[in-house]
């Protein structure tokens, strides 16, 4: 019993850990990118969601509408006019400076709200269901949903769109997407708004379930890679599945473990899946020409 | 010889002789205690220049390795009695087998694994250092017992301590750049399926920079640990720590040996300044997001460093990778002929 607990909560936060994660799955699928301020840009929108809710008294839930068109904006600036001309030269440069944002969102955030701990609150949501002996907090469906809902329009928009093909083509391969026609330079440009846009959908539902800090984006940034790298970087199918196994791998371990040591789990996973299968679940072994 | 050769090749005596100096003639206190932390940071970022700069794999590894040669060396000195400054080098060998395990499982694969799994590196080293109560003291931290001398000897002390290690960095950096392993990691650099192609063991090479690369940041680790006489996870794995390094090599000019040097020298006693004009309640946040700030600015605007870009300004071609074949005069070039014909 105590396991199904675990398995449905897993999936629970599995959902959420899914949204997070898919845009750096984005992002890597056009640019080859690591986006290592992905959970600083998470983060961030936290912050300005709590933000929202105390100046103006905005639902996070609504505040997500808010923040993903700004986001997606800066993000789309940001891929322009800094990333692409780093792309194209080197790209661990790119990396470095993907680095850099993440200091600087990190850094300003303690400057702006301190860096004690925050944490949205939702008067609404303070109840715990209980269906049989199983124990479901309100606000973990209510993040499950949401999160559902936002990649089921990810999922739409990539799959059903004139965009969204042209991305997925970009992802594939830029050369041949761009000799049908495909301007791979402005598609890489919305896919990265987009990812980004994701990462700030993403912020007031993480802040709602967890407290947050300047620098607890670091502690994120670790267990997202672990997961696009067990689902197989650019894999958007491998990147969901790997969300689930981890949120219930890591919501099992809490069950017999002490709660600090269930992150590791995380870890555990990312060696053993470097070890065993380096391309993860539906990764493709990256070839290079000799 | 001519004195211009001779010049590019002893000016670093001068600097050096002047910095062995510098305490001799009543230097002490802050500006002691800055360019020793000046001397880790370029000590640091020249090893981190080994695997980032000369092989272009960027690793988040070398700050957890910083902080497990700050806690190797802690609990060799609180266990087993062995003095810190006595055994920084085999807490070096240490760490730097540590990193040919990390190596072997990140650097077998070309690609990004590397940054995820040393990012990863960090991550585990810290969590394990506060989470090992029973060993490491957990958040707590590890008190050192204190070195018995003088302190105005002991400032003194880690100052050619640590000037030494510097020292050292930037002859195993000169040559390995003179070496044929330099080429290999250069070769990697450029093109790692060519280097391949032509015989260079990468997996191999990239392992053995990684290590060397981390034996920098740990034996940096573990004299710091002596020099505060404390270890804790927040000190030990300060991800400032990290972006430093990184920034500094940047700056400086990647891929060279003296690039990392400079940047050190110019951004640690510039940022020191800071003090002076930032609001004290904000500092490390306003210097975190500067530190950021100069990243991205010097990747989007000045990617090859002052350095470099400073010899470009003032003329002088970079140094030829190989020597070009010399052409006798009056007879055609193969090339040349072989298109007439």
């Amino acid at each position: 019993m105590l396991l199904l607990q675990g398995l449905v909560l897993g999936i629970l936060v599995g959902g959420m850990y899914a949204l997070m994660a898919s845009g750096l799955t984005l992002i890597f699928g056009v640019m080859r990118l690591i986006n290592i301020a992905h959970a600083a840009v998470i983060i961030f929108a936290s912050y300005l969601s709590w933000q929202l809710v105390l100046s103006l008294g905005i639902d996070p839930l609504i505040s997500i509408v808010i923040l993903v068109v700004v986001f997606f904006i800066g993000g789309a600036l940001l891929q322009k006019y800094v990333l692409s001309a780093l792309i194209d030269k080197d790209l661990s440069l790119a990396l470095l400076a993907t680095l850099g944002v993440a200091n600087v969102l990190e850094g300003m955030e303690g400057a702006l709200w301190t860096s004690s701990f925050h944490s949205i609150n939702t008067p609404y949501a303070e109840n715990t269901y209980q269906f049989g002996e199983i124990f479901v907090p309100e606000i973990r469906i209510i993040t499950f949903a949401a999160s559902v809902i936002l990649l089921g329009g990810l999922y739409v928009l990539l799959n059903h769109s004139n965009l969204g093909r042209a991305i997925r083509a970009t992802t594939q391969n830029r050369g041949v997407a761009q000799l049908v026609g495909v301007n791979v330079n402005r598609i890489t440009m919305i896919a990265f708004g987009i990812g980004i846009a994701v990462a700030a959908a993403a912020g007031p539902l993480m802040g709602m379930y967890y407290p947050f800090y300047p620098n607890s984006h670091w502690g994120w940034i670790g267990k997202l890679m672990a997961i696009v790298v067990l689902g197989g970087l650019g894999s958007f199918r491998g990147t969901l599945l790997a969300a689930l196994v981890l949120g219930i791998a890591e919501q099992v371990a809490i069950l017999y473990i002490p709660a600090n040591w269930a992150a590791m789990v995380f870890f555990v996973f990312l060696f053993a899946v470097l070890i065993v299968r380096p391309q993860g679940f539906f990764g493709h072994v990256a070839r290079e020409s000799l | 010889m001519s004195a211009r050769r001779v010049l590019a090749i002893a000016w670093p005596v001068l600097p050096l002789v002047i910095l062995v100096a510098l305490p001799f003639n009543g230097l002490n206190g802050y500006l002691l205690a800055l360019l020793y932390y000046t001397f880790t940071y370029a000590a640091m970022s020249v090893g981190w220049n080994i695997i980032g700069g000369y092989t272009g794999y960027i690793s988040l590894a070398n700050l957890g390795f910083f902080g497990l040669g700050s806690y190797v060396a802690g609990l060799m000195l609180t266990h087993l009695g062995w003095p810190i400054l006595l055994t920084s080098p085999l807490v070096g060998i240490i760490c730097a087998l540590v990193a040919a395990a990390i190596g072997w499982v990140a650097l077998r694969t070309r690609g990004p694994s590397f940054v995820i799994v040393t990012l990863a590196f960090t991550f585990i080293v810290q969590f394990l250092a506060l989470n090992l109560k029973g060993i490491t003291g957990g958040s707590a931290g590890l008190y050192l017992p204190l070195l018995t001398m003088d302190p105005l000897l002991l400032g003194d002390l880690f100052y050619y301590y640590m000037l030494g290690v510097l020292v050292l960095a930037i002859a195993v950096a000169i040559g390995i750049r003179r070496s044929r392993f330099g080429l290999g990691l250069i070769a990697i650099r450029e093109d790692e399926g060519k280097a391949e192609g032509s015989g260079v063991n990468t997996s191999l090479f990239k392992i053995v920079a990684f290590m060397i690369s981390a034996w920098f940041a740990a034996v940096a680790g573990a004299i710091h640990a002596q020099y505060l006489n404390y270890v804790d996870p927040d000190l030990a794995f300060e991800l400032i720590i990290m972006l430093y390094m990184i920034v500094m090599t940047l700056l400086g000019s990647r891929g060279t040996v003296w690039g990392p040097v400079l940047g050190a020298f110019l951004l640690f006693p510039l940022q020191e300044s800071l003090v002076y004009w930032v609001p004290p309640a904000i500092a490390g946040e306003v210097h975190l997001a500067l530190l950021g700030v100069v990243l991205v600015l010097v990747a989007r605007f000045m990617p090859n460093g002052l350095l470099v870009t400073v010899q470009n300004l003032i003329g002088r071609p970079p140094p030829p990778r190989w020597e070009p074949v010399p052409v006798v005069a009056g007879e055609p070039t193969p090339a040349r002929a072989g298109r007439d014909e």
